[in-house]
C-alpha cells in the first residue's frame, strides 16, 4: 500500500515528540540506581531474557515478514520492531499477570542499554535483503541512490532518547512524589498516544484501516503473539518458574513503541517509506495494549495458585528465616511446582 | 482449592490438623517487624497433648470450665488444645479482665483451674484468691515472668503431662473419644451492654456447624492476619477455621498493624468495623496530602469505580433491594447499566490497575477478602472499599450464635445488607409488640420481605443456653429453639438481610417519636473531627449527642489542644462540630426532621474500652448514661431555657 498524501503532519510530529519525551522522562522516572544493580542479581534470569527479546524476537519477525511476504518498508519496520528494547508498560502488565516486576524491570533496563549495540547488528544482519529489494523498487521508480540503514542516526536517535530518561531518573533520586505522578501521567499519554494517532489518522485518511492489507495488521498482531509465545517457553526450556516465564514472556512481546517512533521520525528520510514504517509501528503499539491485556488476564487465572505458593514462601522467608523450608502436605503442589528443579534460589524453594 | 477438615469435635479438628498439615506453620508470633516465631500444627498439637496429660494429672476432669484470661498469643491456642483435648471447656476473657468480673466469673463457672497470662494477672488473681473458694490451681501463661507462691508456670505442668505419657498414660486419648456434640467447648461470660455477664455455653456441634458453612475459601498458602481479641467467638471461629484449612494466623495489634500489612501480606483478615473505619481514614488523609495530580487521578479512579461497581451490582441482582421493582423496569435499568459499563471498561481498566491498586497495597497488597463484623460497618466506609476492589464481606452474629447468622459472599456482595442466612439457617423477623411472624409468611405480600422487626434465628450454631441462668434463658430462647437477637432487621427483596439497630438501643423523645442511634452515630464517626460519640435523648424534646473530639484534625485547622479538656470551651471548635454536623447528616440524608442532633457537648476523656465501651467498641450505653448524667442533663436543660 502507498500513501497517496502525507501520513503525520509537522504539527502531529511535534506532539508525537513531546509525547515521546514524557513518556521517556517517566521510565526514568520508575528507575533507580538500584534497578541496574539488580541486573546483576538476577543474571541468568536477564540472559535468558536476552536471548528471548534479541534473539528469538528479531527472528520472529524476520520469519513473520517472509511468511506474509510484506513489502520491503513494512518488514523492515517489522524487524525493526522486533529488535526494539522492552517498554515500561510491560512492568505494569507483568505485575497484574502475578509475574516476576523485578525481572521485568532489570529486563527493561539491560534491554534498553544493550539496544544501543544489538540493534546496528540485527538490522544489519536481518534486513539487507529487504534494503535491496526497497533500492530495486526505487531505482525503478526513477529515484537514484540506495536505500540504507542508516546505522548511525539509528544509534544517535536512540541515545537522544535515553537523555529524558536520565531526567527521569535524576528527579526519581530528588523527589520520588513527583516521580511517581511522572511515571504515572506517562502510563496514561501512551495509550493517549495510540488514541490520537489512530484518531487523527483515521479523520485525515478516512479509509486506511480498510486499505490495510490483511497481512499487516496479521503481522502487527502476531508478532506481540509470537513474542509472548516464545519468551513463555524460552524462559521455560531453560527451566525458569513460573513468574519468571511469564515476566520473559510479557517482555519479549512488548517492545518500546514511543522508541521506534523516535528512531523512525529521526534516523529516516521524510519519504513515502518512512510513512510505511511508522504505519506499522502505530498498528504494533495499538494491538499490543489488547493482546497484552487479553494476555495478562490470562496469565493471572492460570497462575493464581503457583503465585500464592511463591507469595508465602517469600513471606515465610520474610519473617522466619532465609532458611525455613515451607513442607506442604503430600499432593498439595501439582508435581510440576514439586518437581520443578529451578524452584527458585533460596534454599527453601528448593527441595 | 477448598480443603478445609470437618471434624466431629475441636479435639478432633486439632488432631486431624495435625495429621493433615504436620510441620506447616500454625501460628506465628511476632517478635520484630521482621522476625517472628512460627510453631507447626504437629508440635501445638503435640504440645497440647503433654498440657492435656498435666490438666488431667492436677486434677481437671471431662467438661469441668477452665479458665484462660489472656489476650491473643500463641499460649492461649496450646492452652486451648490442652484444655480441648482434655475434654474440657475453656471460660476465656481477655487480659484486661476487672476485679470483679473476675470473682464474678470463677465463681458462678466454678472454675477450679485457671490460666493467667502474664504477672499483672497473676499478682491480680494471687489477690483475689480469698475471695475465690473454689479455686485451686494457677497456671502462668508467660514464659518471661517468675511465677509466684501457688501458681504453676505452663512449662512445669507440660513437664508433668510428658512423663505421664513417657508412662503410657491413655488419659488423654480416652477423654478425646469420650467428646460428645453437645458438650460445650467453650463458655464465653459476655461483657454486654447491659447487666451483669451471662456466661453463654457453646457446644462443639456449634463449632463444627461454623466450619463448614464460611464462604471464604482458605488454603495451606494462605495467610491470615489476627487483630481482634480471642477470646471473642468471632475472632475465635476464624482462628479456628485457619486451622481447618491449614492456613497461618499472625499475631498482629494496633500498634504494629501498618509494618505487619506490609510484611505479613495477608490474604485474608477479619475485623470489627472500628479497623475499616481507621484504615478509611488513613487512605483519605493520604489522598489528602499527596500531589493535586495524583490526587485528581485518585478522584477520577474512584468516580470510575463507584459506578462500575454499582452497574456490577446491578446487573447482578447484589442491588440493595429494599422495596419490591417490577421485572420489566430492572430489565430496562439492566440495560442501562449494561451500556454503562460497557463505556467504563476501558477507562475503569486503565484507573484500576494504575491508581487503585496502589490503594490496596496499601492494605498489603494481597487482601483476597475481608469479613466485618462484631457490629454495623458505615455503609459509607462499606460502599468505599467495595469501589477501590477490596470486597467486604460483612456479617452477622452475636456471641449466642457461635456467631455467624448471615454474612455476605462473593456472588451475593449486597452492600448495606449483612448478606443471606447461612446453610441450615432459618431467619424470621418477628414483630416486636405482637411477635408475630412477619417473615417468611404467606400473609404478607413476598412473604413479608421488606417489613420490619426483630429478628428471630434458628440453627445449629445457636447455644445451648445461659450458664445457671434458666430464666433469662427463657426470655431469649423460645421453644422450638428459636433464638431472639435482639436486633431490628428486615429481610431484602433479594433475601440478604439488613439490619436495623439494636431494639433496645432505640430512643423515644418526649414527643414518642422513634429513632435508633446508631445510624447516625455513625453517619458523625464519619467526620474528621470525631473520634467517638454517643447520640442521647431518651424522654427529651430533641436529639443530642456527646463527642469526643479527634484533636490531631483540629490542630490541623490551627486550633492547638493538648487534652480534650482544652477543647471543652472553645467556640472556634464548637462552631466547626455544629457545620459539620449539619453537613454529615444533610449529606448522608434520609433522617427525619426529630433525628436531627441539634445540640452537643464535648466530653472530658475518651471512651475506654472495658469501661464505656466493648472489646469490639459496642457503646455500653447505660455506662455512658450514669457517668455522664450531669452533661447530658446540662445540655437538654441549656435547650430548654432557650427555646
Amino acid at each position: 500500500m502507498e500513501f497517496d498524501t502525507q501520513l503525520l503532519y509537522a504539527i502531529d510530529e511535534a506532539l508525537l515528540g513531546i509525547m515521546i519525551l514524557i513518556i521517556m522522562f517517566g521510565m526514568g522516572a520508575s528507575l533507580t540506581i538500584d534497578d541496574f544493580k539488580a541486573v546483576a542479581r538476577q543474571f541468568r534470569g536477564v540472559l535468558i531474557g536476552f536471548m528471548s527479546q534479541f534473539g528469538a524476537m528479531p527472528l520472529v519477525a524476520l520469519g513473520l515478514a517472509i511468511v506474509l511476504n510484506l513489502d520491503p518498508a513494512f518488514a523492515i519496520a517489522l524487524i525493526l520492531i522486533g529488535c526494539l528494547p522492552g517498554g515500561t508498560t510491560s512492568n505494569m502488565f507483568t505485575y497484574f499477570s502475578r509475574g516476576s516486576v523485578a525481572l521485568s524491570i532489570s529486563m527493561t533496563t539491560a534491554s534498553t542499554i544493550m539496544a544501543l549495540l544489538m540493534m546496528p547488528i540485527l538490522l544489519s544482519l536481518y534486513t539487507t535483503g529487504f534494503t535491496q529489494q526497497l533500492s530495486e523498487t526505487l531505482f525503478a521508480a526513477g529515484e537514484v541512490g540506495d536505500f540504507v540503514i542508516p546505522t548511525s542516526n539509528i544509534i544517535i536517535s536512540l541515545c537522544l532518547v535515553l537523555v529524558p530518561v536520565a531526567g527521569g531518573m535524576i528527579l526519581r533520586r530528588f523527589s520520588p512524589g513527583w516521580a511517581k505522578t511522572a511515571e504515572d501521567t506517562a502510563g496514561f499519554m501512551a495509550i493517549i498516544v495510540i488514541l490520537f494517532l489512530l484518531g487523527t489518522l483515521f479523520i485525515r485518511h478516512g479509509d486506511i484501516l480498510i486499505r490495510t492489507p490483511w497481512q499487516l495488521y496479521a503481522s502487527a498482531i502476531g508478532l506481540g503473539l509470537a513474542g509472548f509465545f516464545f519468551g513463555f517457553w524460552v524462559s521455560r526450556l531453560f527451566g525458569l518458574q513460573p513468574i519468571y516465564q511469564r515476566a520473559i514472556s510479557l517482555e519479549t512481546g512488548i517492545q518500546n513503541g514511543p522508541v521506534s517512533f523516535a528512531i523512525i521520525l529521526l534516523s529516516f528520510a521524510d519519504t513515502p517509506v518512512r510513512d510505511q514504517m511508522l504505519w506499522l509501528a502505530i498498528l504494533y503499539s495499538a494491538f499490543i495494549v489488547m493482546t497484552s491485556s487479553f494476555i495478562t488476564l490470562y496469565y493471572r487465572k492460570k497462575g493464581r495458585f503457583d503465585w500464592e505458593v511463591y507469595r508465602n514462601t517469600v513471606v515465610h522467608n520474610r519473617l522466619f528465616g532465609e532458611n525455613y523450608v515451607t513442607n506442604y502436605p503430600e499432593d498439595f503442589l501439582p508435581p510440576r511446582i514439586a518437581h520443578d528443579p529451578s524452584q527458585g534460589t533460596s534454599a527453601s524453594q528448593r527441595r | 482449592m477448598d480443603s478445609r477438615i470437618i471434624a466431629s469435635n475441636l479435639a478432633d479438628l486439632y488432631k486431624k490438623a495435625a495429621d493433615k498439615y504436620e510441620s506447616l506453620p500454625a501460628f506465628a508470633t511476632r517478635i520484630t517487624a521482621l522476625e517472628w516465631q512460627p510453631v507447626t500444627f504437629r508440635e501445638l498439637y503435640e504440645r497440647g497433648r503433654k498440657l492435656s496429660a498435666g490438666l488431667i494429672e492436677l486434677g481437671v476432669e471431662a467438661r469441668e470450665h477452665v479458665g484462660l484470661f489472656s489476650d491473643n498469643r500463641y499460649e492461649w491456642m496450646l492452652a486451648d488444645y490442652g484444655i480441648q483435648l482434655s475434654g474440657a471447656v475453656n471460660t476465656p476473657r481477655g487480659a484486661d479482665v476487672t476485679d470483679d468480673e473476675l470473682i464474678y466469673i470463677i465463681n458462678h463457672a466454678r472454675i477450679r483451674v485457671a490460666f493467667v497470662e502474664n504477672d499483672a494477672l497473676q499478682k491480680k488473681i494471687v489477690r483475689l484468691r480469698p475471695e475465690l473458694p473454689e479455686l485451686q490451681e494457677i497456671i502462668l501463661m508467660s514464659p518471661k515472668s517468675e511465677p509466684l507462691e501457688g501458681v504453676r508456670a505452663l512449662e512445669e505442668v507440660m513437664a508433668i503431662g510428658a512423663l505421664q505419657l513417657e508412662k503410657g498414660d491413655k488419659r488423654v486419648n480416652e477423654r478425646m473419644e469420650q467428646i460428645r456434640p453437645d458438650d460445650l467447648f467453650t463458655l464465653i461470660y459476655t461483657s454486654g451492654t447491659t447487666g451483669k455477664p451471662k456466661g453463654v455455653m457453646l457446644t462443639h456441634s456449634n463449632m463444627m456447624s461454623q466450619m463448614s458453612v464460611i464462604p471464604i475459601d482458605l488454603a495451606c498458602t494462605d495467610r491470615v492476619l489476627s487483630i481482634l481479641p480471642i477470646w471473642h467467638i468471632f475472632e475465635r471461629v476464624f482462628e479456628v477455621y485457619t486451622i481447618s484449612c491449614g492456613a497461618c494466623n499472625y499475631y498482629t495489634s494496633i500498634r504494629t498493624l501498618g509494618d505487619d500489612l506490609q510484611n505479613v501480606e495477608p490474604t485474608f483478615m477479619g475485623s470489627a468495623p472500628r479497623l475499616w473505619e481507621s484504615l478509611h481514614q488513613r487512605i483519605l488523609e493520604n489522598v489528602r496530602s499527596a500531589h493535586p495530580v495524583r490526587r485528581a487521578l485518585f478522584h477520577i479512579a474512584y468516580f470510575l469505580g463507584h459506578y462500575y461497581q454499582e452497574s456490577i451490582f446491578y446487573i447482578s441482582d447484589n442491588d440493595l433491594q429494599l422495596k419490591d421493582e417490577s421485572k420489566i423496569k430492572r430489565a430496562i435499568f439492566k440495560i442501562g447499566h449494561l451500556i454503562r459499563l460497557l463505556i467504563l471498561v476501558p477507562w475503569y481498566g486503565f484507573f484500576n490497575v494504575a491508581v487503585l491498586e496502589t490503594i490496596r497495597k496499601s492494605a498489603g497488597g494481597s487482601i483476597k477478602a475481608t469479613v466485618s463484623g462484631g457490629g454495623a460497618l458505615p455503609i459509607e466506609i462499606d460502599k468505599f472499599f467495595n469501589y477501590i476492589g477490596i470486597p467486604v464481606l460483612e456479617g452477622y452474629g452475636m456471641t449466642e450464635t457461635c456467631p455467624v447468622i448471615a454474612v455476605r459472599t462473593e456472588e451475593r456482595l449486597v452492600n448495606g445488607t449483612v448478606g443471606p442466612p447461612v446453610p441450615d439457617t432459618e431467619v424470621r423477623i418477628v414483630d416486636i409488640e405482637t411477635e408475630e411472624v412477619l417473615f417468611p409468611n404467606k400473609k404478607h405480600p413476598h412473604e413479608g420481605r421488606g417489613m420490619r422487626g426483630e429478628i428471630w434465628v434458628r440453627g445449629p450454631q445457636v447455644m445451648k443456653g445461659y450458664y445457671r441462668e434458666p430464666e433469662i434463658t427463657k426470655t431469649v430462647l423460645r421453644e422450638g429453639g428459636w433464638l431472639r437477637t435482639g436486633d431490628l432487621g428486615m429481610m431484602t427483596f433479594n433475601d440478604s438481610l439488613k439490619i436495623l439497630g439494636r431494639s433496645k438501643s432505640t430512643i423515644v423523645l418526649s414527643n414518642g417519636e422513634n429513632l435508633e442511634p446508631e445510624p447516625i452515630e455513625m453517619v458523625l464517626r464519619q467526620s474528621r473531627y470525631i473520634e467517638q460519640c454517643m447520640v442521647v435523648g431518651q424522654d427529651q424534646k430533641f436529639v443530642g449527642a456527646l463527642i469526643v473530639p479527634r484533636l490531631d484534625a483540629f490542630a490541623d485547622d490551627g486550633i492547638k489542644a493538648t487534652a480534650l479538656e482544652d477543647l471543652l470551651d472553645n467556640p472556634k471548635a464548637h462552631n466547626i462540630i455544629r457545620n459539620e454536623i449539619k453537613t454529615m447528616m444533610a449529606r448522608t440524608g434520609g433522617f427525619k426532621r426529630f433525628e436531627q442532633v441539634r445540640e452537643f457537648r464535648f466530653l472530658p476523656k475518651p471512651f475506654k474500652v472495658g469501661d464505656e465501651v466493648t472489646n469490639l467498641f459496642k457503646l455500653k450505653r447505660h455506662v455512658i448514661d450514669k457517668k455522664y448524667e450531669e452533661i447530658i442533663r446540662e445540655m437538654f436543660s441549656a435547650k430548654e431555657v432557650k427555646v
